[in-house]
């Protein structure tokens, strides 16, 4: 099924290595097959998108990624480390962090609470010191609303800081969940339908700050619906439709391809 | 959020008010706290108020344990009754039966009614909500079922009579400290639930209090930043049931008295809604739940057990009409006077 490819991913990406390997994913929900034998490798420092049409089982395939769902068989390797088995928080200490496609916020957290909550696995505070706040403490404290407010900054709500996520605008609440993802430091940076519901003006900050992160060396993984979005910023795109592997390569070469095409019109091309 | 969409404009004549630090804040907090903990003895002369209020901070302590797993992890825990019980007859059944002092028997008590919320917590964390509820609960009557039918222990409905208060301190330079003296008793028990409130609130402003409440708010997110959620949810199971096992292991002492009606389930409802009540999700909710609703039925004795009912009503109400309890209520009110006196100032 996942022959026939045009190229290898690897060659098309500015830096050379795999980040993230998967193999013969494979998931069923009572007989449905969501995902049917996925292979995938993302680079490096690249901006992979993953694209189909609805239903296809792109946010099934995040999920089994980001260890939401544990995979029926297959396997999935972050730079030589055996993720497969591994529950979602524990692919956090590996470097894995993901927003959401229907926005999950702590809403009655204010905006630089929900950020903070993504430093978890990065106090460096010892045991005493969380009943007795000693010096250890506060620089931890400091050095997290630090962090917090650089992130917050970076993805444009420095403003809003203290406003309860809740009550933040769709769009606001979008590069939140993204600036809470960073928190987490992630190598590899999962978003589920960034721009589901942004506006043109919002969709172009939201670029600018994707490729802000590839600048920095985060790799990206995107699940788009928004076409116009994935060809401007991907390095490579892997379409799926009914949960399987269709067509995968460099924007140009997916545009022109008959298959990608029909599967997303659902007719003929001309 | 109130007060958003008309902003009161800054009126050049308003005085400058004094913004403390919240350090400074807490600890002038504190301080009030321990002074009016110290005044309380000699304003309430009688032992029928003195009784009261040691009754009150027992209540404290049981509701600001409650409020840590509900209000800040967010899980429904009706168990409390159980391991207030099991507090109680654990430190007594040392003291007793095994001859082990009585601070002794505090720690091994406290000890084994934290253990006993890591285990019902270990079994019921997959349980969300409606489950947990319905587990914990469970666990509360099979707790109470155990301490009224093992007799050979327990002495079941009969009760244990005789309970010894703690010892009496002897300090250097002061007279001795009887606890058979009620005001000397509820220094003992008013202090325990001070230190139980900074306890938690420490935890609370630690990076833990974000990690409880990433629980609350939305698990799966939780998880996708490195949260484990069920150790976390297990340890605010355990520490909740270790502050109702220290009041349970007071209640016992101050009492005299042991028998398993004391833990009957309806004092789970009991604290929930002095939580509820006061404000999940705030430390000093559930003390001001727990104190009203300790000291107003008293003023409503003549009514016997219809003060279930004033229980049920003010939960019912305050669900209704102020999800937040009392501490929203002071909140939105403090608000509204603010800006009356903002206009009063500009005008």
């Amino acid at each position: 099924m996942t022959t026939g490819r045009s190229r290898d991913p690897i060659s098309a990406t500015p830096k050379a290595g795999v980040l993230l390997r998967v193999q013969g994913l494979h998931k069923s929900f009572g007989g449905v097959h969501a995902v049917r034998d996925i292979s995938l490798a993302i680079a490096q420092g690249a901006i992979f998108a993953v694209i189909g049409p609805n239903g296809a089982g792109k946010s099934t395939l995040l999920n089994l990624l980001s260890g939401i769902y544990r995979p029926d068989a297959g396997s999935i390797v972050l730079d030589g480390i055996d993720l497969t088995g591994l529950s979602a928080h524990r692919r956090v200490r590996h470097g894995i962090a993901r927003t959401f496609q229907k926005i999950r916020l702590f809403r009655r957290l204010s905006a630089v609470e929900n950020v903070v909550a993504g430093f978890h696995i990065h106090h460096d505070i010892p045991l005493w010191q969380y009943v007795v706040h000693a010096p250890a403490f506060r620089r931890d404290h400091a050095r997290c609303r630090e962090e917090a407010a650089r992130l917050l900054a970076f993805v444009g709500l420095a403003h809003r800081a203290h406003a309860p996520a809740g009550s933040l605008s769709y769009g606001e609440q979008r590069m939140l969940e993204i600036a809470r993802a960073l928190a987490t430091a992630p190598r590899l940076l999962m978003v589920d339908e960034p721009a589901a519901g942004l506006n043109a003006a919002e969709v172009e900050t939201l670029l600018d700050r994707l490729q802000a992160l590839r600048r920095s060396g985060i790799t990206l993984c995107i699940v788009e619906h928004n076409m116009d979005l994935v060809m401007k910023i991907a390095d490579w795109i892997f379409v799926i439709d009914y949960g399987q592997y269709l067509f995968e390569g460099a924007p140009a070469e997916v545009q022109a391809h008959a298959g990608v095409i029909d599967a997303y019109l659902g007719g003929q091309p001309q | 959020m109130t007060g958003t969409r008309f902003k009161p404009t800054p009126t050049p004549s308003a005085p400058t008010r004094i913004r403390l630090r919240p350090v400074w804040r807490r600890r002038i907090a504190f301080l009030a706290a321990a002074v009016t903990i110290a005044v309380l003895p000699l304003l309430f002369t009688d032992a029928y108020w003195r009784t009261n209020l040691i009754v009150c901070a027992l209540n404290v302590m049981l509701a600001l344990g409650l409020d840590f797993v509900l209000g800040y992890a967010g899980q429904l825990n009706l168990g409390q009754s159980a391991f207030y019980g099991l507090g109680a007859y654990a430190s007594t059944l040392l003291i007793t039966k095994a001859g082990i002092p009585f601070w002794i028997a505090f720690a091994g008590a406290v000890a084994f009614s934290c253990l006993a919320g890591v285990v019902l917590s270990l079994f019921a964390i997959r349980l969300r909500g409606h489950y947990l509820a319905i587990a914990s609960l469970g666990f509360a009557v099979i707790t109470y079922q155990i301490l009224l039918n093992w007799i050979s222990l327990t002495q079941g409905p009969l009760g244990i009579y005789a309970i010894a208060p703690p010892p009496a301190v002897t300090l250097p330079g002061v007279p001795v400290i009887d606890f058979h003296n009620l005001a000397n008793l509820l220094y003992l028990v008013a202090g325990f639930a001070l230190m139980s409130y900074l306890l938690l609130d420490q935890l609370i402003r630690s990076p833990i209090g974000e990690t409880l409440t990433a629980i609350r708010e939305d698990e799966v997110s939780a998880a996708s930043l490195g949260i484990n959620c069920r150790v976390w949810k297990v340890f605010a199971f355990g520490v909740s049931s270790t502050v109702a096992g220290a009041a349970g292991c007071f209640y016992a002492s101050f009492v005299g008295t042991l028998v398993p009606d004391a833990f009957f389930v309806t004092e789970s409802f009991t604290i929930l809604a002095m939580v509820v009540v006061g404000g999940m999700g705030t430390l000093i909710g559930p003390v001001c739940g727990a104190i009203l609703l300790t000291v107003l039925p008293e003023f409503l004795r003549n009514i016997g057990d219809l003060r279930l009912v004033v229980y049920g009503v003010a939960v019912t109400l305050v669900v209704l009409f102020m999800p937040g309890g009392l501490v929203e209520a002071a909140r939105l009110a403090s608000a509204r006077l603010g800006r009356l006196a903002r206009r009063g100032i500009a005008q």
